[in-house]
Protein backbone atom coordinates (compact mmCIF):
# COMPACT_ATOMS: atom_id res chain seq x y z
CA UNK A 1 0.00 0.00 0.00
CA UNK A 2 1.18 3.29 -0.65
CA UNK A 3 1.47 5.79 1.61
CA UNK A 4 -1.06 8.71 0.59
CA UNK A 5 -1.18 11.75 2.65
CA UNK A 6 -3.95 13.80 4.06
CA UNK A 7 -5.28 14.85 0.70
CA UNK A 8 -3.52 13.06 -2.21
CA UNK A 9 -4.90 15.55 -4.38
CA UNK A 10 -3.13 18.20 -2.75
CA UNK A 11 -0.16 20.56 -5.73
CA UNK A 12 2.55 19.69 -2.92
CA UNK A 13 4.68 22.40 -1.99
CA UNK A 14 3.99 26.04 -2.16
CA UNK A 15 7.09 27.53 -3.91
CA UNK A 16 7.54 31.15 -2.69
CA UNK A 17 9.66 33.37 -4.79
CA UNK A 18 12.37 35.79 -2.63
CA UNK A 19 15.30 37.80 -2.97
CA UNK A 20 17.28 34.36 -2.89
CA UNK A 21 15.22 32.96 -5.33
CA UNK A 22 12.55 30.16 -4.99
CA UNK A 23 11.83 28.64 -1.28
CA UNK A 24 9.40 26.44 -0.07
CA UNK A 25 6.11 28.50 1.86
CA UNK A 26 6.65 26.05 5.39
CA UNK A 27 10.61 26.62 5.75
CA UNK A 28 9.52 30.86 5.08
CA UNK A 29 6.31 30.67 7.66
CA UNK A 30 8.91 30.41 10.72
CA UNK A 31 11.42 33.71 9.79
CA UNK A 32 8.93 35.95 8.09
CA UNK A 33 6.84 36.33 10.72
CA UNK A 34 9.36 36.74 13.92
CA UNK A 35 11.10 39.60 10.90
CA UNK A 36 7.59 41.02 10.75
CA UNK A 37 7.28 41.57 14.08
CA UNK A 38 9.79 43.08 14.76
CA UNK A 39 8.81 45.58 12.33
CA UNK A 40 6.14 47.10 13.54
CA UNK A 41 5.37 45.72 17.39
CA UNK A 42 2.37 47.82 17.60
CA UNK A 43 0.34 45.67 14.84
CA UNK A 44 1.05 42.25 15.13
CA UNK A 45 0.05 40.98 19.05
CA UNK A 46 2.18 37.96 20.70
CA UNK A 47 -0.20 35.31 19.84
CA UNK A 48 0.95 34.96 15.90
CA UNK A 49 4.72 35.61 16.96
CA UNK A 50 6.65 31.95 15.81
CA UNK A 51 9.80 31.65 17.01
CA UNK A 52 12.37 30.34 14.53
CA UNK A 53 12.70 26.59 15.00
CA UNK A 54 13.98 23.72 13.29
CA UNK A 55 12.47 20.23 13.84
CA UNK A 56 15.31 17.71 13.75
CA UNK A 57 15.43 13.73 13.22
CA UNK A 58 18.19 13.11 15.56
CA UNK A 59 19.25 9.27 15.13
CA UNK A 60 21.06 10.17 11.87
CA UNK A 61 21.15 6.65 9.96
CA UNK A 62 21.92 6.70 6.13
CA UNK A 63 18.09 6.51 5.29
CA UNK A 64 17.33 9.82 7.42
CA UNK A 65 19.83 12.12 6.41
CA UNK A 66 18.21 13.24 3.77
CA UNK A 67 15.87 14.56 5.39
CA UNK A 68 17.75 16.55 7.49
CA UNK A 69 18.48 19.47 5.48
CA UNK A 70 21.14 21.75 6.38
CA UNK A 71 20.24 24.71 4.26
CA UNK A 72 16.40 24.25 5.36
CA UNK A 73 17.71 24.68 9.24
CA UNK A 74 19.87 27.59 8.61
CA UNK A 75 16.62 29.45 7.40
CA UNK A 76 14.39 28.06 9.57
CA UNK A 77 16.73 29.36 12.58
CA UNK A 78 17.18 32.39 10.86
CA UNK A 79 20.81 32.27 10.75
CA UNK A 80 20.90 35.64 8.94
CA UNK A 81 19.69 37.68 11.31
CA UNK A 82 21.34 35.94 13.78
CA UNK A 83 24.75 37.33 12.62
CA UNK A 84 23.74 40.99 13.86
CA UNK A 85 23.03 39.51 16.69
CA UNK A 86 26.33 40.09 19.85
CA UNK A 87 25.58 36.96 21.58
CA UNK A 88 25.00 34.98 18.30
CA UNK A 89 27.50 36.24 16.47
CA UNK A 90 30.41 33.90 17.53
CA UNK A 91 28.29 30.39 17.73
CA UNK A 92 27.61 31.57 13.99
CA UNK A 93 31.40 32.03 13.18
CA UNK A 94 32.44 29.12 14.72
CA UNK A 95 29.90 26.94 12.45
CA UNK A 96 30.99 28.49 9.09
CA UNK A 97 34.72 27.80 10.36
CA UNK A 98 33.57 24.19 10.26
CA UNK A 99 31.85 24.11 7.32
CA UNK A 100 33.54 26.70 4.87
CA UNK A 101 36.66 25.19 3.04
CA UNK A 102 37.43 22.19 0.69
CA UNK A 103 34.52 20.07 2.24
CA UNK A 104 31.78 22.58 1.32
CA UNK A 105 32.50 20.67 -2.35
CA UNK A 106 30.01 17.77 -1.15
CA UNK A 107 27.48 19.82 -0.13
CA UNK A 108 24.35 20.50 -1.78
CA UNK A 109 24.10 23.55 -4.05
CA UNK A 110 21.46 25.33 -2.15
CA UNK A 111 23.28 24.75 1.54
CA UNK A 112 26.14 26.49 -0.67
CA UNK A 113 24.75 29.18 -1.53
CA UNK A 114 23.00 29.45 1.83
CA UNK A 115 26.57 29.49 3.44
CA UNK A 116 27.91 32.11 1.03
CA UNK A 117 24.55 34.44 1.97
CA UNK A 118 25.74 33.54 5.73
CA UNK A 119 29.64 34.76 5.10
CA UNK A 120 28.70 37.96 2.91
CA UNK A 121 26.55 38.71 5.68
CA UNK A 122 29.23 38.12 8.56
CA UNK A 123 31.70 39.73 6.44
CA UNK A 124 29.35 43.10 6.36
CA UNK A 125 29.14 43.02 9.85
CA UNK A 126 33.01 42.51 10.57
CA UNK A 127 34.14 45.00 8.23
CA UNK A 128 31.67 47.79 9.48
CA UNK A 129 32.00 47.08 13.02
CA UNK A 130 35.24 45.25 13.68
CA UNK A 131 34.20 42.77 16.06
CA UNK A 132 36.70 39.92 16.38
CA UNK A 133 38.76 40.44 13.30
CA UNK A 134 40.77 37.15 14.80
CA UNK A 135 37.65 34.85 13.72
CA UNK A 136 37.10 36.72 10.42
CA UNK A 137 40.66 36.35 9.26
CA UNK A 138 40.26 32.71 9.61
CA UNK A 139 37.17 32.86 8.04
CA UNK A 140 39.07 34.75 5.10
CA UNK A 141 42.00 31.78 4.45
CA UNK A 142 39.46 29.41 4.33
CA UNK A 143 37.59 31.40 1.85
CA UNK A 144 40.72 31.51 -0.20
CA UNK A 145 41.34 27.72 0.10
CA UNK A 146 37.87 27.56 -1.18
CA UNK A 147 38.35 29.41 -4.52
CA UNK A 148 41.34 28.23 -4.60
CA UNK A 149 39.62 24.77 -4.78
CA UNK A 150 37.06 26.30 -7.12
CA UNK A 151 39.99 27.01 -10.09
CA UNK A 152 41.49 23.30 -9.52
CA UNK A 153 38.31 21.65 -9.97
CA UNK A 154 38.84 20.09 -13.42
CA UNK A 155 36.29 18.75 -16.21
CA UNK A 156 34.90 15.60 -14.81
CA UNK A 157 35.05 16.80 -11.18
CA UNK A 158 32.08 17.70 -8.58
CA UNK A 159 31.64 20.95 -9.04
CA UNK A 160 28.16 20.39 -10.10
CA UNK A 161 26.19 23.51 -11.20
CA UNK A 162 29.00 25.76 -13.21
CA UNK A 163 26.29 29.22 -12.88
CA UNK A 164 26.13 28.53 -9.07
CA UNK A 165 29.93 28.31 -9.13
CA UNK A 166 30.24 31.80 -11.14
CA UNK A 167 28.02 33.07 -8.58
CA UNK A 168 30.21 31.91 -5.28
CA UNK A 169 33.28 33.34 -7.47
CA UNK A 170 31.46 37.25 -7.71
CA UNK A 171 30.39 36.91 -3.86
CA UNK A 172 33.45 35.90 -2.72
CA UNK A 173 35.50 38.64 -4.62
CA UNK A 174 33.11 40.87 -3.23
CA UNK A 175 33.50 39.72 0.40
CA UNK A 176 37.79 39.51 -0.01
CA UNK A 177 37.54 43.28 -1.43
CA UNK A 178 35.59 44.41 1.21
CA UNK A 179 37.83 42.77 3.31
CA UNK A 180 40.92 44.10 1.96
CA UNK A 181 39.73 47.66 2.57
CA UNK A 182 38.55 47.28 6.42
CA UNK A 183 40.35 49.78 7.92
CA UNK A 184 40.13 51.00 11.77
CA UNK A 185 39.60 54.50 11.69
CA UNK A 186 41.29 56.04 14.86
CA UNK A 187 38.88 57.72 17.90
CA UNK A 188 38.20 61.31 18.32
CA UNK A 189 41.02 63.32 19.68
CA UNK A 190 39.26 65.78 21.77
CA UNK A 191 37.13 63.33 23.49
CA UNK A 192 37.44 61.19 26.44
CA UNK A 193 40.59 58.42 25.46
CA UNK A 194 40.86 55.20 26.83
CA UNK A 195 44.07 55.41 28.72
CA UNK A 196 42.36 58.88 30.31
CA UNK A 197 39.85 55.95 32.36
CA UNK A 198 40.98 55.18 36.03
CA UNK A 199 43.43 52.16 36.60
CA UNK A 200 40.59 50.10 37.93
CA UNK A 201 38.29 50.81 34.83
CA UNK A 202 40.55 49.29 32.88
CA UNK A 203 41.05 46.75 35.16
CA UNK A 204 37.14 45.75 35.13
CA UNK A 205 37.51 45.89 31.27
CA UNK A 206 40.65 43.28 31.05
CA UNK A 207 38.96 41.17 33.48
CA UNK A 208 36.21 40.59 30.98
CA UNK A 209 38.21 39.23 28.51
CA UNK A 210 38.21 35.33 28.03
CA UNK A 211 40.27 34.19 25.75
CA UNK A 212 44.36 34.13 26.76
CA UNK A 213 45.36 35.21 23.53
CA UNK A 214 43.28 38.93 23.89
CA UNK A 215 45.27 39.24 27.40
CA UNK A 216 48.41 38.93 25.71
CA UNK A 217 47.82 41.14 22.68
CA UNK A 218 46.16 43.99 25.30
CA UNK A 219 49.34 43.36 27.40
CA UNK A 220 51.83 44.53 23.93
CA UNK A 221 49.78 47.32 23.67
CA UNK A 222 51.10 49.46 26.36
CA UNK A 223 53.12 49.83 29.29
CA UNK A 224 49.96 50.04 31.28
CA UNK A 225 47.68 47.27 30.27
CA UNK A 226 51.22 45.28 30.75
CA UNK A 227 51.24 46.07 34.24
CA UNK A 228 47.54 44.91 34.75
CA UNK A 229 47.51 41.68 32.55
CA UNK A 230 51.03 41.19 34.85
CA UNK A 231 48.66 41.16 37.88
CA UNK A 232 48.02 37.21 39.31
CA UNK A 233 43.93 38.26 39.52
CA UNK A 234 43.39 38.37 35.96
CA UNK A 235 44.48 34.97 35.55
CA UNK A 236 43.37 33.45 38.58
CA UNK A 237 39.80 34.52 37.11
CA UNK A 238 40.87 33.40 33.90
CA UNK A 239 41.24 30.08 35.27
CA UNK A 240 38.56 30.40 37.65
CA UNK A 241 35.71 30.65 34.67
CA UNK A 242 37.53 28.17 32.23
CA UNK A 243 38.13 25.23 34.78
CA UNK A 244 36.01 23.51 37.90
CA UNK A 245 37.60 23.28 41.24
CA UNK A 246 38.21 20.06 41.28
CA UNK A 247 40.42 20.17 37.50
CA UNK A 248 42.00 23.31 39.10
CA UNK A 249 43.22 21.34 42.09
CA UNK A 250 44.63 19.00 40.01
CA UNK A 251 47.60 21.24 38.76
CA UNK A 252 48.12 23.58 41.88
CA UNK A 253 51.45 23.23 43.73
CA UNK A 254 51.22 20.75 46.24
CA UNK A 255 53.10 22.50 49.07
CA UNK A 256 53.66 26.48 49.91
CA UNK A 257 55.08 27.60 46.79
CA UNK A 258 53.50 30.65 45.25
CA UNK A 259 51.09 29.84 43.09
CA UNK A 260 51.71 31.85 39.16
CA UNK A 261 48.11 31.51 37.88
CA UNK A 262 49.57 32.27 34.19
CA UNK A 263 51.42 29.14 34.29
CA UNK A 264 48.52 27.45 36.25
CA UNK A 265 45.96 28.55 33.00
CA UNK A 266 48.51 27.37 30.41
CA UNK A 267 49.30 24.12 31.99
CA UNK A 268 45.30 23.67 32.28
CA UNK A 269 44.57 24.16 28.87
CA UNK A 270 47.11 21.78 27.29
CA UNK A 271 45.90 19.07 29.63
CA UNK A 272 42.15 19.39 29.76
CA UNK A 273 41.50 21.80 27.06
CA UNK A 274 38.76 24.89 26.96
CA UNK A 275 35.74 23.75 27.00
CA UNK A 276 33.41 24.94 23.88
CA UNK A 277 30.28 25.53 25.84
CA UNK A 278 31.83 27.80 27.68
CA UNK A 279 32.46 30.24 24.98
CA UNK A 280 29.13 31.23 23.25
CA UNK A 281 27.13 33.48 24.94
CA UNK A 282 24.15 31.98 23.36
CA UNK A 283 23.98 28.45 22.28
CA UNK A 284 20.92 26.31 19.56
CA UNK A 285 19.48 24.01 22.24
CA UNK A 286 17.74 21.11 21.90
CA UNK A 287 14.20 20.27 22.88
CA UNK A 288 14.09 16.77 24.47
CA UNK A 289 10.48 16.58 24.20
CA UNK A 290 9.10 18.02 20.77
CA UNK A 291 13.12 17.05 19.05
CA UNK A 292 13.20 20.87 18.03
CA UNK A 293 16.08 23.20 17.95
CA UNK A 294 16.07 26.22 18.98
CA UNK A 295 17.59 29.61 19.67
CA UNK A 296 17.79 29.61 23.84
CA UNK A 297 16.72 33.01 24.32
CA UNK A 298 14.02 33.45 22.03
CA UNK A 299 12.04 30.26 23.20
CA UNK A 300 10.36 28.03 20.75
CA UNK A 301 7.04 26.47 20.70
CA UNK A 302 6.68 23.31 22.56
CA UNK A 303 4.16 20.81 23.06
CA UNK A 304 5.07 20.39 26.93
CA UNK A 305 3.72 24.06 27.21
CA UNK A 306 0.87 23.43 24.57
CA UNK A 307 -0.58 20.60 26.41
CA UNK A 308 -1.27 20.57 29.67
CA UNK A 309 -2.28 17.08 30.64
CA UNK A 310 1.70 15.87 28.70
CA UNK A 311 3.08 18.74 31.27
CA UNK A 312 1.34 16.98 33.88
CA UNK A 313 2.85 13.70 33.26
CA UNK A 314 6.07 14.94 32.88
CA UNK A 315 6.31 16.07 36.19
CA UNK A 316 4.89 12.81 37.33
CA UNK A 317 8.21 10.98 35.65
CA UNK A 318 10.58 12.97 37.17
CA UNK A 319 10.17 16.82 36.34
CA UNK A 320 10.64 18.11 32.68
CA UNK A 321 14.49 18.16 31.93
CA UNK A 322 15.57 21.06 30.75
CA UNK A 323 16.53 21.18 26.66
CA UNK A 324 20.61 20.63 26.10
CA UNK A 325 22.94 22.65 24.09
CA UNK A 326 24.32 22.52 20.95
CA UNK A 327 28.00 23.35 20.17
CA UNK A 328 28.24 24.13 16.74
CA UNK A 329 30.13 20.82 16.24
CA UNK A 330 27.16 18.90 17.28
CA UNK A 331 24.79 20.28 15.65
CA UNK A 332 26.47 19.50 12.40
CA UNK A 333 26.17 15.57 13.47
CA UNK A 334 22.45 15.87 12.38
CA UNK A 335 22.99 16.25 8.93
CA UNK A 336 25.08 14.21 6.84
CA UNK A 337 28.07 15.67 5.38
CA UNK B 1 5.84 57.39 43.76
CA UNK B 2 8.05 60.31 45.15
CA UNK B 3 10.51 61.59 43.35
CA UNK B 4 13.93 63.07 43.88
CA UNK B 5 15.96 65.93 41.85
CA UNK B 6 19.71 64.99 40.49
CA UNK B 7 21.71 67.97 39.12
CA UNK B 8 24.03 67.31 36.38
CA UNK B 9 27.90 68.72 36.37
CA UNK B 10 26.59 71.78 33.93
CA UNK B 11 23.76 72.18 36.48
CA UNK B 12 20.77 71.08 34.56
CA UNK B 13 18.47 69.67 36.87
CA UNK B 14 16.66 66.08 36.47
CA UNK B 15 13.72 64.65 38.29
CA UNK B 16 13.54 61.03 38.52
CA UNK B 17 11.78 58.19 40.82
CA UNK B 18 13.59 57.93 43.64
CA UNK B 19 13.50 53.76 43.47
CA UNK B 20 15.32 54.33 39.77
CA UNK B 21 17.78 56.36 41.50
CA UNK B 22 18.46 54.27 44.03
CA UNK B 23 20.30 51.66 41.50
CA UNK B 24 23.28 54.07 41.88
CA UNK B 25 24.42 52.56 45.48
CA UNK B 26 25.93 56.18 45.74
CA UNK B 27 23.53 58.00 45.82
CA UNK B 28 21.65 55.42 47.81
CA UNK B 29 23.92 55.68 50.81
CA UNK B 30 23.90 59.08 50.14
CA UNK B 31 20.18 59.10 50.86
CA UNK B 32 20.33 56.88 53.94
CA UNK B 33 23.37 58.71 55.13
CA UNK B 34 21.28 62.28 55.29
CA UNK B 35 18.35 60.73 56.16
CA UNK B 36 16.78 62.84 53.71
CA UNK B 37 12.46 62.78 53.83
CA UNK B 38 10.34 61.48 50.98
CA UNK B 39 8.62 65.24 50.83
CA UNK B 40 12.03 67.24 51.11
CA UNK B 41 12.31 69.05 47.82
CA UNK B 42 16.16 68.30 48.19
CA UNK B 43 18.69 68.77 44.88
CA UNK B 44 21.51 65.66 44.65
CA UNK B 45 24.43 67.57 43.19
CA UNK B 46 26.38 65.38 40.70
CA UNK B 47 29.75 67.31 40.02
CA UNK B 48 31.48 64.69 38.21
CA UNK B 49 28.00 63.63 34.96
CA UNK B 50 27.78 65.94 32.48
CA UNK B 51 24.00 66.12 31.70
CA UNK B 52 24.16 63.99 28.29
CA UNK B 53 25.78 61.74 30.11
CA UNK B 54 23.36 61.72 32.98
CA UNK B 55 20.31 61.46 30.64
CA UNK B 56 21.64 58.19 29.31
CA UNK B 57 22.71 56.74 32.78
CA UNK B 58 18.78 57.64 33.84
CA UNK B 59 17.25 56.34 30.41
CA UNK B 60 19.08 52.94 30.99
CA UNK B 61 18.69 52.56 34.66
CA UNK B 62 14.38 53.20 34.00
CA UNK B 63 14.68 50.39 31.50
CA UNK B 64 16.36 47.91 33.89
CA UNK B 65 14.36 49.09 37.10
CA UNK B 66 12.72 45.41 37.32
CA UNK B 67 16.23 43.57 36.83
CA UNK B 68 16.67 40.79 39.50
CA UNK B 69 19.30 42.21 41.49
CA UNK B 70 23.12 40.48 40.35
CA UNK B 71 23.73 37.36 41.93
CA UNK B 72 26.91 38.37 44.72
CA UNK B 73 30.18 36.51 44.29
CA UNK B 74 32.69 38.94 42.90
CA UNK B 75 35.30 36.07 41.98
CA UNK B 76 33.01 34.54 39.54
CA UNK B 77 31.24 36.70 37.48
CA UNK B 78 30.56 36.18 34.12
CA UNK B 79 32.99 36.69 31.61
CA UNK B 80 31.54 35.81 28.34
CA UNK B 81 31.92 39.70 26.81
CA UNK B 82 29.16 39.32 24.02
CA UNK B 83 26.54 38.32 26.32
CA UNK B 84 25.09 42.27 26.02
CA UNK B 85 21.51 41.89 25.69
CA UNK B 86 20.03 43.60 22.44
CA UNK B 87 18.32 46.46 23.99
CA UNK B 88 21.76 47.39 25.66
CA UNK B 89 23.93 46.66 22.31
CA UNK B 90 21.55 49.39 21.00
CA UNK B 91 21.92 51.46 23.97
CA UNK B 92 25.76 51.74 23.48
CA UNK B 93 26.48 51.97 20.23
CA UNK B 94 27.58 55.35 20.82
CA UNK B 95 30.92 57.04 20.22
CA UNK B 96 34.14 56.15 22.21
CA UNK B 97 33.96 59.33 24.36
CA UNK B 98 30.86 58.65 25.36
CA UNK B 99 31.18 54.59 25.69
CA UNK B 100 33.84 55.89 28.09
CA UNK B 101 32.18 58.60 30.30
CA UNK B 102 29.47 56.19 30.62
CA UNK B 103 32.02 53.87 32.07
CA UNK B 104 33.30 57.12 34.30
CA UNK B 105 29.70 58.03 35.31
CA UNK B 106 28.59 53.96 36.24
CA UNK B 107 31.90 53.94 38.00
CA UNK B 108 31.30 57.04 40.12
CA UNK B 109 27.81 56.39 40.97
CA UNK B 110 28.35 52.60 41.49
CA UNK B 111 25.96 51.05 39.23
CA UNK B 112 27.27 47.55 38.51
CA UNK B 113 24.80 46.53 36.16
CA UNK B 114 25.36 49.65 33.82
CA UNK B 115 29.75 49.68 34.20
CA UNK B 116 28.98 45.46 33.23
CA UNK B 117 27.63 46.22 30.19
CA UNK B 118 29.72 48.87 29.13
CA UNK B 119 32.69 47.44 30.08
CA UNK B 120 31.78 44.18 28.16
CA UNK B 121 31.04 46.90 25.11
CA UNK B 122 34.79 47.66 25.28
CA UNK B 123 36.31 44.19 26.09
CA UNK B 124 34.40 43.49 22.87
CA UNK B 125 36.31 46.31 20.82
CA UNK B 126 39.58 44.31 22.01
CA UNK B 127 38.63 40.70 21.23
CA UNK B 128 40.59 39.27 18.26
CA UNK B 129 42.66 42.20 18.05
CA UNK B 130 46.54 42.18 17.61
CA UNK B 131 48.38 44.91 19.28
CA UNK B 132 48.70 46.95 16.72
CA UNK B 133 44.98 47.04 16.26
CA UNK B 134 44.56 47.40 19.70
CA UNK B 135 46.75 50.65 19.96
CA UNK B 136 44.76 51.58 16.59
CA UNK B 137 41.23 51.44 17.84
CA UNK B 138 42.11 53.63 21.28
CA UNK B 139 44.48 55.83 20.14
CA UNK B 140 47.36 54.41 22.11
CA UNK B 141 50.99 55.24 22.44
CA UNK B 142 53.24 52.65 22.05
CA UNK B 143 55.21 53.06 24.83
CA UNK B 144 57.81 50.59 24.70
CA UNK B 145 61.66 50.40 23.13
CA UNK B 146 62.02 48.28 21.01
CA UNK B 147 64.10 45.45 22.89
CA UNK B 148 61.42 45.73 25.64
CA UNK B 149 58.95 44.91 22.83
CA UNK B 150 60.59 41.60 21.46
CA UNK B 151 61.35 40.74 25.22
CA UNK B 152 57.52 40.89 26.36
CA UNK B 153 56.59 39.13 22.85
CA UNK B 154 59.23 36.10 23.50
CA UNK B 155 58.17 35.69 26.84
CA UNK B 156 54.67 35.21 25.34
CA UNK B 157 55.48 32.77 22.94
CA UNK B 158 57.31 30.67 25.52
CA UNK B 159 53.59 30.92 27.53
CA UNK B 160 52.36 29.94 24.54
CA UNK B 161 54.25 26.62 23.47
CA UNK B 162 55.15 25.08 26.91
Amino acid sequence: MPFISKDWRSPGEAWVKTQEGWEKKKVLENCKKLKHDINDETQETIDTLIQPHCHITIKCTKEIAGFNELDEAVKRLDFRSAVRDVRRFNYICALLDLLIGQQMMALSGCAQRVLIEMLEEVANHSTSSHHNPRGFKRLLNKVRALSAAERSACWGGTLGSQLLWHQHTTKIERILGNAAQMKICEPNADKTQFLHLPEECIREIILRLSDHRDLTSSSQSCKLMASIVDEQRIWRELTQFHFSPRQIELVLPKDDEKIEWKTVYHALKRTIGINEERQYAEMLSLCRYCRCLFWRSLGHPCIADQCPEFRARLQEAGGIIPPSPVPPSAFLKFFSL
Amino acid sequence: MSKIKLQSSDGETFEVEIEIAKCSVTIKTMLEDLGMDEDEEEVVPLPNVNSAILRKVIQWATYHKDDPPPPEDDENKEKRTDDISSWDADFLKVDQGTLFELILAANYLDIKGLLDVTCKTVANMIKGKAPEEIRKTFNIKNDFTASEEEQVRKENEWCEEK
